[in-house]
């Protein structure tokens, strides 16, 4: 298992939103939001809402779940299970850590 | 508990019924009933399905295997001819017989068709189902001479998917500035702004009447002096005519809507409503208009299904709309109309921007142009009361979600 991607700090994303890297850092198909949760947990998810072409990333980050920013389908940060309409399929989740206030991004391991 | 349901009806109000009803916990029969071969989504008809960009599938409101995972019975390709309240029953358009401890109806509504002279030629068209989509979309080639009247958000996102397609778009309202009591005056100024500013020719008047000149086209007489033009296809965007036909022969309450209290239960405590046919009463007694829009229908959708369980439904929050035009995304949150006052975050020559309505010291309202994390701010201030300052709100560089907090 490696070590993971170091990705950003965790001070590069203010509470409650999100930022999204690149998928030439990632390595996987889609960008991938860095999404900090009301309660500085962080999550990752694929960063592309599975409704349309929003980023998850530009959404709304409060109490386990993220807001699409265009319909407002959403989504479990834990599990990226959908929680309602329009989007029906869930996000992938992706594991990260978070050490010394640094991010640390498993592309593809589930969390 | 009730242990068999029938929702009729596969719109976001019937599939939302559905989900809710088994999201909440519900274990006995769910039933849809819908005349499609697949329940989808309607606000892509205008836009992206409308311009060809996405399939039917691309649209479905549910993946296939989600209505065996749910465990919901779906009855493709089907009307209810009857419901037999008093039995228990509906009457499928194929002849069989449904028996239903509980239905729902979400019969949605038909595109309003106005008694305009020379409005039943097949060059005019409406657009409120997949199949409406397709048959206009035949209709804007490049060069095609498309009117459309209405600048509602049917009407002005089908304008704006027409002229990006390459149409000469006219576009005719009755009303100097539509969506100004959505939106407020100066923002829906703006919005409405942008149609001249992609190319749409609008016109603030109203068509008496059109004249099928067969291969020449459709000659609209416009009112106020206009000179008649001629046009490939006209689109009739001016409202909805919701389906209370079942509810009527069943004898509930019907007053241009199905008439429901705020658990969606009609006049009849086995049957409720939900979606654009189905009109709340307030506990007041009064009967605001019906809410036309797509979150509605599906918050409608779990205030059923939590009555039918007999559990809590969900919060009461602040209506929520949007629309895509010209590139621009547009959300409207709250009460614009019961605003006092309006602040503008950012700048209307510069969009993204967000108008807040105040009153009184909390914010009522707002209304964004590609700004959707300060209407999901503006949602929670006004769902959870948090008192506003106008200067805050309108300054760029104040994080609206620390408003929250505080």
């Amino acid at each position: 298992m490696s070590d993971g991607i170091r990705v950003a700090s965790l001070d590069d994303i203010p509470q409650g939103e999100g930022i999204a890297i690149d998928k030439a850092i990632t390595g996987t198909e889609d960008d991938i939001a860095l999404l900090r949760d009301t309660d500085d947990t962080v999550y990752a998810l694929n960063d592309t809402c599975t409704h349309e072409t929003a980023s998850l990333a530009q959404g709304w980050v409060e109490e386990g779940f993220v807001e699409c920013p265009l319909h407002s389908s959403k989504f479990c940060l834990r599990s990226g299970e959908v929680q309602g309409l329009p989007a029906t399929r869930n996000a992938c989740p992706h594991r990260v850590e978070v050490r010394d206030g640094e991010v640390y991004l498993f592309p593809g391991e589930a969390p | 508990m009730s242990t068999s349901v029938v929702i009729v009806g596969g719109g976001v109000a019937g599939v939302g019924t559905a989900a809710a009803l088994r999201s909440r916990g519900f274990d006995g029969d769910v039933t849809l009933v819908d005349p499609g071969e697949f329940p989808y989504d309607r606000p892509p008809l205008s836009k992206d399905f409308l311009a060809g960009g996405r399939t039917l599938e691309q649209i479905a409101l549910q993946q296939p295997s989600w209505y065996d995972d749910q465990r919901i019975r779906l009855i493709n390709r089907t009307t209810v001819v009857a419901l037999r309240a008093a039995e228990g029953g509906l009457e499928l358009s194929d002849g069989r017989v449904l028996s239903a401890d509980r239905v729902v109806l979400a019969t949605g509504a038909a595109a309003a068709r106005p008694p305009i002279e020379g409005a039943d030629s097949p060059r005019v068209h409406v657009l409120r189902t997949a199949e409406d989509a397709a048959r206009l979309r035949a209709a804007l080639v490049p060069g095609a001479r498309i009117l459309i009247v209405g600048a509602g958000l049917i009407g002005a996102e089908s304008a704006s998917t027409a002229v990006r397609l390459g149409c000469e778009v006219t576009l005719v309202d009755p009303v100097a500035v539509p969506l100004a009591a959505a939106l407020g005056h100066d923002l829906a100024h703006w919005v409405h702004g942008l149609h001249v500013r992609h190319g749409v020719r609008t016109l603030q008047t109203v068509v008496e009447s059109f004249t099928d000149r067969g291969e020449a086209g459709i000659e609209a007489h416009l009112a106020g002096g206009e000179p008649a033009r001629t046009f490939d296809a006209v689109l009739l965007g001016v409202g909805m005519v919701p389906h209370t036909t079942l509810a009527e022969q069943a004898g509930l309450e019907v007053d241009r809507g199905v008439v429901v209290d705020s658990g969606q239960v009609t006049s009849n405590p086995a049957v409720l409503a939900v979606g654009d046919s189905a009109r709340t009463r307030l506990a007041d007694g009064t009967l605001p208009p019906r809410a036309e829009h797509w979150e509605a229908a599906q918050t409608d959708g779990a205030r059923a299904a939590a009555a039918l369980l007999g559990t809590p439904g969900p919060a009461a929050a602040a209506p929520w709309f949007w629309t895509d035009r010209h590139g621009h995304h547009i959300e409207g949150v709250g009460h614009m109309a019961s605003a006092t006052r309006t602040v503008v975050r950012g700048s209307f020559d510069d969009p993204s921007f967000t108008v807040f309505g105040l009153d009184d010291g909390y914010v009522v309202a707002a209304a964004a142009v590609d700004d959707s994390g300060a209407v999901r701010a503006a949602r929670r201030m006004i769902d959870r009361r948090v008192p506003a300052d106008p200067d805050q709100l309108s300054d760029p560089s104040v994080n609206l979600r620390a408003l929250l907090r505080n």
